[in-house]
């Protein structure tokens, strides 16, 4: 089943075309990445989809259906900033949460677990630092357990140990098989997380897809010896290469998607009297490829 | 709409601003109409006892209903800034948007502060009610229920100051603009009333054109004219000078701005961008 179908949605604001006929749709069960640099319309999108802001043309269907506040009831959501009442609590507003979604209030005390801010629990949102705000609206998407969570920059304003906390808790929410749809410009981010890919560039889709189909075009094999400059020499003899380059105290070796031969570069390296000390294929990284499209 | 309010309430029951402006309010109420009560008593029945104005008290039965909701008409400014405040935060915390994303439509939205200005048009009404009550039994007269309908022309007020509050809240979203301009909005509508008025008087003087107090027909001075405090003899005298007041076309076009404030502000919260 298709969680969420977006058909031709474009969004304006006066002369400036925020989305322009997008389209693409959602798999149950897939961590839905979506991505592109600022501006090119990924919170306006979402907004749409959760009916804060509203379409110039096109229209979107959730759980393939046409979109009832019900549907935005079985999801979790953060959207672009923690949205609370700075003089409650984190509990307090947390139960406005799940009176609102139609939740108990017995699943509260487990999210602020989850997230870590149950010994803040009682504290002023106003109080808090950007990173517990984050933290509190990610807990309050997984108030009442949905199968469905949207997260739009879900680690901004983390310290590295929150971002990693926030990536393993992603991964393990897929794991238990729940959707995942997140937008990001953080390409790391997405890279490690999804399985499927959107990307997006000043209002209009440029790809979308499995993220393995999308990136795999090319293989990279990482090199390394004591002399480099030899190295890239001898390797640019190799036949089947696309292109060979120095990159961060390697040699990177090119080839098309899937005919890369690491004991044939091994081989041929030897025959040619280098030794190597490194050796590793790589798949084309997530962010060169982002550059590549959006650029 | 009983669990949207439940919702609702607590967003409030913590909110210092709510406890201490409706306290206020209550202490206003209470404070105004005792201020009223005392002058009438220590200088107005001072004069009736030289016989220039004869058995004047406000706040006798028939009378003490319009006296209250009159005197306590003015301090309608504080549950209208009350609720500029809480719709204008919404917007302000993004909570409005929250709301809708976690599964309220945006007529539950809108509905819920409607609900909410109504309901604390009906305390305020109550508060008149049993202030009125307290006041008539100190002046001695016999209870009487003649003169209430002032009690709802005071509803009527007091709807039209928080439905209109709500109004410019959802429009200009933000406290400081919202409640400057609420404040400019009565002032611009009371000096164009005022004109209106002078111009309703030379009408019925220089021609004989008995249109009524035309200032009355603007949409916050329709519910203020229908409170006004009770006529002692000396103002009857100039009475018949005055245009007549059309009370029953004032109340019907009190009711029509009321609905329109609803309107407006429903339209705005459902098809625009929040």
């Amino acid at each position: 089943m298709e969680i969420l179908t977006v058909e031709n949605l474009s969004k304006n604001y006066g002369n400036v075309k925020a989305l322009k006929g997008v389209s693409f749709s959602v798999p149950a069960g897939t961590v839905f990445g979506i991505l592109g640099p600022n501006g090119s319309g990924k919170t306006t999108l979402l907004g749409i989809v959760m009916d804060v802001l509203k379409a110039s043309g096109g229209g979107y269907k959730l759980f393939g259906e046409t979109p009832t506040n019900d549907h935005r009831k079985q999801m979790g959501t953060l959207l672009e900033t923690p949205n609370f009442y700075h003089y409650l609590s984190a509990v307090q507003n947390l139960k406005i949460a799940a009176a609102i979604k139609g939740r108990g209030l017995d699943d509260i005390e487990r999210v602020l677990e989850v997230v870590n801010l149950s010994n803040r629990k009682n504290s002023k949102f106003s109080t808090y630092s950007l990173g517990m705000k984050q933290r509190l609206a990610i807990g309050a998407a997984l108030l009442g357990n949905p199968d469905v969570l949207v997260f739009d920059e879900p680690t901004n304003g983390l310290d590295p140990v929150g971002i990693a906390e926030i990536r393993e808790l992603i991964k393990k929410l897929s794991q238990q098989g729940k959707t995942i749809i997140m937008a990001s410009h953080l390409l790391d981010e997405v890279e490690k997380v999804c399985t499927h890919v959107a990307i997006l560039k000043l209002g209009t889709l440029i790809t979308h897809g499995d993220v393995n189909e999308i990136l795999v075009n090319e293989d990279m094999v990482e090199v390394s010896s004591p002399d480099l400059q030899q190295l890239k020499n001898v390797l640019q003899q190799m036949s089947g290469t696309t292109k060979v380059d120095i990159a961060d105290k390697v040699v990177r070796v090119f080839f098309p998607a899937g005919t890369s031969d690491l004991g044939a570069i091994n081989q041929f390296c030897f025959n040619n009297g280098i030794v190597i000390s490194h050796l590793q294929l790589k798949k084309k990284s997530l962010e060169s490829k982002f550059f590549e499209l959006t650029n | 709409m009983q669990k949207l309010l439940k919702t609702e309430w607590l967003k409030l029951k913590h909110y210092n601003a709510f406890i201490v402006l409706s306290s206020f309010f209550a202490l206003g109420v209470f404070t105004t109409n005792y201020i009223v009560f005392t002058v009438n008593k220590n200088i107005v029945g001072k004069i009736n006892t030289a016989g220039l104005v004869s058995s004047f008290n406000p706040y006798d039965f028939t009378k003490t209903w319009q006296t209250t909701s009159y005197a306590t008409g003015w301090l309608l400014i504080l549950p209208a800034l009350l609720l500029i405040i809480l719709v204008t935060n919404e917007f302000t915390y993004r909570t409005n948007r929250q709301n809708i994303i976690d599964g309220w439509s945006r007529q539950e939205f809108i509905s819920v502060k409607i609900a909410l200005a109504v309901i604390t048009a009906l305390a305020t009404t109550l508060l008149v009610i049993i202030t009125a009550l307290v006041f008539g039994l100190f002046s001695g007269t016999s209870f009487s229920l003649n003169g209430f309908s002032h009690v709802g022309f005071f509803l009527l007020k007091a709807l039209s100051y928080n439905l209109l509050a709500v109004l410019i809240s959802v429009w200009i979203r933000r406290t400081g603009f919202a409640i400057g301009l609420y404040f400019i909005y009565l002032g611009a509508e009371n000096i164009i009333s005022q004109l209106l008025d002078v111009w309703s008087l030379k009408l019925r003087a220089d021609n004989n054109i008995d249109l009524g107090s035309m200032g009355d027909y603007l949409p916050m001075n329709a519910s203020d004219g229908l409170l006004t405090f009770p006529d002692n003899p000396l103002k009857s005298i100039t009475k018949a000078n005055l245009p007549t007041d059309y009370t029953w076309l004032v109340v019907i076009m009190a009711i029509v701005y009321v609905v329109l404030f609803y309107y407006l502000s429903r339209r705005r919260i459902v098809n625009t961008d929040l």
